[in-house]
C-alpha cells in the first residue's frame, strides 16, 4: 500500500485513541476533584501533569480549577491534543484514505464529526462526564467497526499500530503520574488511598480486572503489576506490545528491521519480567524509560514504512 | 408544507416541459410518475428529502466552493424528482455521443501528426497551433490506439421546441459522475416502489466500465492503474476517492508517485511499484512541473519524458483541451463530416467567434439577448447571461469584451429545458441540463442517462453546482418516446 496512505491510517488511530484517553483522565480527574475538595490545586493540574502540558497551561492565563483544565484539554482550538484537535485530525486523515477504509468506517468516524459540530454550536463546549462518556463511546465504535468490517491486511494493521502505540504511552504515564505521588506524602488516609487507586483503575477500565484478578483490597504494587504485566487486560503495556509484535510481524520484513528489533525487546521484559525486576531499578524510572523508548519506536515505525524516500 | 397531495405545475409557454406537454398532460414515459405523484403528499416528500440529506451528510458526499473559508463543505442538493428520458430519445442521443467523440479523438490524433484538417483548410491553422491548450509536447507522441479522449462528459441542453443540443464537449477532467452514481443509490433507497413502477435502465456498473477503459488505455496486459488527485482539499476529493475505491484502484497524490530511468512508481510500504496508467484528476499543467508550470506542487517531475517515451498511459491525454475550447467547439459538426463522411445526428448551439470582426458587431449589438463566454472559462464563472444582467452589468462586461475580443464567443440564450422539482413552492419547474459519460476504450460504451443538473433558483438558467445548482437522478426507461423535433 501506499506509505502515505499508511502514515493516515495511523495517525487516524492514534489521536483517536488520544482522544479517548484525555476523556478517560478527564472524567476520573472529575470525579476525583469533588472528592479532594475545592482547595487542592495539585489534583485539579494532574491531568495537565499527566499530558505533559501544565506549561501551555499556564500561558494561557486560566485559572487552576478542575473546570478549567477540564475546557482547556476538552475544547482548547490551541492545544494540539486536546479532544477537540485529535477528533478532527482524526476525520482528516480518515478523508484523506477514505478509499482505503471501509465505508462503514468512514460513516462511523465523519458522524462522529457532525455530532462534534452540533456539541460545540453556539460556544456549548460541553465538558462533562456525558461529553467524555460520549467520546469514549465514538472510539469504542470505531474500533468496533473497524474489527467487523475491515480485511486483516495492512491498512488494519497500520491502524492497530497506531492504536497500541498510543496506549501504551497513555497508561504508562498514567502510571507514572499516580505512583509518583505517594499517598502518604499527601497526608492521605487509607480511604483517599482507595479512592485514588481506583480512580487510576477505573480510567483504565481495569477495576473490574483487578478485583476478578486480587479478590482483594486495592493496593499500589498490584495496580501496577495489573498495568504492567497482565496478558489479558487491554490496556496493559504487556498486552499492547503482543499487539504491537504481531502486527509487526504481519507488515512487509524488509525496511523494519531497527522498528522490529526494539519492539522485541521492549516486548520481552513484558512477557518475561515481573515486579521483582522493577522494584531493582524503580517503578519510575522504569516506566520513563519505558515512555522514551516507546517514543523511539514509534519513529521507527514511521521512517520504515512511512517516510517519502 | 402541507399532507395534502402535490400538484406540480407545468413550465411557461416557450419552455420545454420534460415532464407536461403544452396541454398539461403528463407525457407518455412520465404517466406512471404522475399517477404515484398524485397520491403522495408534501409532507411526505419533505420527509423523504431530510432523510435523503442526512444520508448525503453522514457518507460526506460533499462539495468544497471556492472562495469560501476553508473547511467549508457542502451538500450538492439532490432532488428527489427524478428526470426521467424515453429509451428511443436515449437511443438516438447515445448514436449521437459516439460519433461525436470518435470525430473528435480522430481530430486530436491528425492535429498531432498529419494535421490533415488544417490542410484541408477546414479550420484555421492559427486558431489551432496558436491555441494556448495545444500541446506542443504532444506533437508525434503515439498513444495507444490513437485514443486521447477516454472519459468525456458532454453537456447537452434542449430547447423550447424539444430538440437536444451540444453545449460544450467537457474533454479534460469532466467530473460529476459520483453524484450520478450516489442519486441512484439514493433514490433506490427512498422510493423502492417507482422501481418497481418502471424498468429503468441501470448506471451501477460505471465504475467498472471505467476501469476497462482505463486498463485499455495500456499496451500492457494488466497493468496497475491508479487515479491521480490534487488532494483532499480540492472541491471533488469526494469524487476521486470514490471512484478510486469502486475500481480498487491507488488513489494516489503528486509525492506519492516518482520516475526513474523514464518508467513511473509509486511509493509504498513494500518498496516502489510500476504504475502503469494514471487517471489523472488534476489539469495537464499540473502533471509534470518539469514540462509545465514550475510551480506546481500537484506533479510529478519527469512524468512527461516517460509519458512520452510510451513508458505509462495517461487518461485522458495530455493536449485534449485543444479541441474543448469553445472556439473549436464550432468546427465539430465539421470534423464529424470531415473525418467519419457522416452528418451530424446532435446539434451544435449556433455560435459567434468574438474573434472575427462582424461576429463581434452582433455579439455588442445584441448584448441583452445572448449569453457571452471566454473561450476558456468553465464553472459557470467569467460568463454574461443577457436577459437576466442588469444594464450595469451589460455595461461592464461590454467593456472587457471589447479588450479582448479573442478571449470571447457567445450563443444565443437557449430555453433549457425544465423538470418539476421538489422546492419551497411544492413541484415546480426548474431549468435542466445533461451530462452523459462517455467512455473510449476498446470500444465506446456510456451508461443510460448521466448526470442532470438543474438551476434550482426560480427562472434561473444557471445549473452548475458552484452557483446554486443541485442535480437529480437520471432514468432512461423503456416506454415510449415523448418528443423530440425532427433534426
Amino acid at each position: 500500500m501506499l506509505s502515505r496512505v499508511a502514515s493516515h491510517l495511523y495517525w487516524l488511530s492514534r489521536y483517536l485513541e488520544r482522544a479517548e484517553n484525555m476523556a478517560r483522565i478527564l472524567d476520573v480527574g472529575a470525579s476525583l476533584a469533588l472528592l479532594s475538595g475545592d482547595g487542592d490545586e495539585t489534583s485539579a493540574i494532574e491531568p495537565l501533569v499527566i499530558t505533559d502540558t501544565l506549561e501551555p497551561f499556564r500561558a494561557t492565563g486560566r485559572p487552576a480549577t478542575p473546570e478549567q483544565v477540564a475546557r482547556y484539554l476538552a475544547w482548547d482550538p490551541t492545544h494540539p491534543s486536546s479532544i477537540v484537535n485529535c477528533l478532527e485530525a482524526s476525520r482528516e486523515n480518515a478523508r484523506a484514505v477514505r478509499g482505503s477504509i471501509t465505508s462503514e468506517m468512514w460513516e462511523n468516524i465523519n458522524d462522529t464529526w457532525l455530532q462534534l459540530a452540533a456539541k460545540r454550536a453556539g460556544g456549548a463546549e460541553p465538558a462533562d462526564a456525558g461529553y467524555f462518556e460520549w467520546v469514549k463511546e465514538r472510539s469504542h465504535l470505531f474500533r468496533g467497526v473497524t474489527f467487523a468490517t475491515i480485511r486483516r491486511d495492512q491498512p488494519y494493521q497500520f491502524i492497530r499500530l497506531g492504536t497500541f502505540l498510543e496506549r501504551a504511552d497513555n497508561t504508562a504515564r498514567i502510571l507514572s503520574v499516580k505512583q509518583a505521588r505517594q499517598p502518604s506524602a499527601l497526608g492521605g488516609d487509607d480511604l483517599t488511598d482507595h479512592y485514588r487507586l481506583s480512580a487510576v483503575l477505573r480510567s483504565v477500565s481495569s477495576l473490574e480486572a483487578y478485583r476478578d484478578t486480587y479478590r482483594d483490597a486495592i493496593d499500589a504494587r498490584r495496580v501496577a503489576e495489573l498495568l504492567i504485566f497482565d496478558p489479558t487486560l487491554p490496556r496493559s503495556l504487556r498486552f499492547c506490545f503482543d499487539e504491537v509484535v504481531r502486527n509487526l510481524r504481519e507488515l512487509p520484513q524488509a525496511p523494519a528491521r531497527t522498528a522490529r528489533r526494539l519492539a522485541a525487546h521492549m516486548h520481552a521484559l513484558l512477557e518475561h519480567g515481573a515486579l521483582d525486576d522493577v522494584d531493582g531499578v524503580g517503578l519510575d524510572a522504569f516506566l520513563q524509560r519505558f515512555l522514551r523508548n516507546n517514543v523511539r519506536l514509534g519513529e521507527a515505525v514511521h521512517a520504515a514504512y512511512m517516510e517519502l524516500k | 408544507m402541507s399532507e395534502s397531495a402535490l400538484t406540480p405545475l407545468s413550465a411557461p409557454p416557450g419552455i420545454f416541459d420534460e415532464m407536461f406537454d403544452a396541454a398539461h398532460a403528463p407525457r407518455p414515459h412520465y404517466r406512471d410518475y404522475a399517477d404515484w405523484l398524485a397520491a403522495i403528499s408534501a409532507d411526505h416528500m419533505a420527509a423523504k428529502r431530510a432523510e435523503a440529506d442526512l444520508i448525503f451528510r453522514r457518507i460526506g458526499i460533499t462539495f468544497a466552493v471556492y472562495g469560501e473559508q476553508g473547511g467549508t463543505e457542502r451538500l450538492i442538493p439532490s432532488d428527489v424528482v427524478p428526470r426521467i428520458i424515453a429509451a428511443d430519445e436515449w437511443d438516438r442521443l447515445e448514436k449521437g455521443l459516439v460519433q461525436r467523440v470518435t470525430a473528435i479523438n480522430r481530430f486530436l490524433a491528425d492535429i498531432y501528426h498529419g494535421r490533415e484538417i488544417l490542410r484541408a483548410g477546414l479550420i484555421p491553422e492559427e486558431q489551432i497551433l496558436s491555441n494556448g491548450q495545444y500541446a506542443a509536447a504532444m506533437i508525434g507522441t503515439r498513444v495507444p490506439r490513437d485514443v486521447y479522449a477516454h472519459i468525456v462528459g458532454v453537456d447537452i441542453v434542449r430547447h423550447g421546441d424539444g430538440t437536444y443540443y451540444v453545449l460544450e464537449d467537457n474533454l479534460r477532467v469532466p467530473s460529476g459522475v459520483s453524484y450520478m452514481l450516489s442519486n441512484r443509490k439514493m433514490m433506490m433507497r427512498l422510493f423502492p416502489d417507482l422501481f418497481r413502477r418502471y424498468r429503468v435502465r441501470p448506471v451501477e456498473h460505471y465504475p467498472a466500465l471505467l476501469l476497462q477503459t482505463l486498463r485499455a488505455a495500456a499496451e500492457t496486459d494488466s497493468p496497475t492503474v491508479v487515479l491521480l488527485t490534487p488532494g483532499r482539499f480540492n472541491s471533488a476529493y469526494f469524487e476521486h476517492a470514490f471512484l478510486a475505491q469502486q475500481m480498487g484502484v491507488e488513489l494516489v497524490e503528486g509525492q506519492d508517485l516518482f520516475v526513474k530511468d523514464a518508467c513511473v512508481y509509486m511509493r509504498t510500504t513494500d518498496g516502489p511499484k510500476r504504475v502503469d496508467v494514471i487517471y489523472r484528476r488534476i489539469d495537464a499543467d499540473f502533471i509534470d512541473p518539469l514540462a509545465f508550470r514550475p510551480d506546481s506542487m500537484l506533479g510529478v517531475p519527469g512524468l512527461m519524458a516517460a509519458y512520452r517515451l510510451g513508458n505509462v498511459a495517461i487518461c485522458n491525454a495530455v493536449g485534449t483541451g485543444v479541441a474543448d475550447d469553445k472556439s473549436i467547439y464550432p468546427y465539430v459538426p465539421d470534423m464529424i463530416r470531415f473525418y467519419l463522411g457522416e452528418e451530424p445526428i446532435l446539434r451544435n448551439v449556433p455560435t459567434w467567434q468574438c474573434r472575427q470582426p462582424e461576429d463581434l458587431a452582433h455579439v455588442v449589438a445584441h448584448l441583452g439577448e445572448l449569453v457571452v463566454k471566454e473561450v476558456h472559462g468553465a464553472g459557470g464563472y467569467g460568463m454574461l447571461v443577457g436577459p437576466t444582467s442588469s444594464a450595469q452589468e451589460i455595461a461592464d462586461f461590454r467593456v472587457r469584451l471589447l479588450a479582448d475580443p479573442e478571449n470571447y464567443i457567445a450563443q444565443p440564450t437557449l430555453a433549457l429545458s425544465s423538470c418539476p422539482t421538489f422546492v419551497e413552492e411544492g413541484v415546480a419547474p426548474r431549468h435542466i441540463d445533461l451530462r452523459p459519460f462517455v467512455l473510449v476504450g476498446r470500444e465506446i460504451r456510456i451508461v443510460p442517462g448521466g448526470l442532470t443538473r438543474v438551476a434550482l433558483r426560480r427562472g434561473s438558467l444557471v445549473v452548475n453546482s458552484s452557483q446554486g445548482g443541485g442535480t437529480k437522478d437520471t432514468w432512461v426507461v423503456d416506454a415510449p418516446g415523448g418528443f423530440e423535433a425532427a433534426p
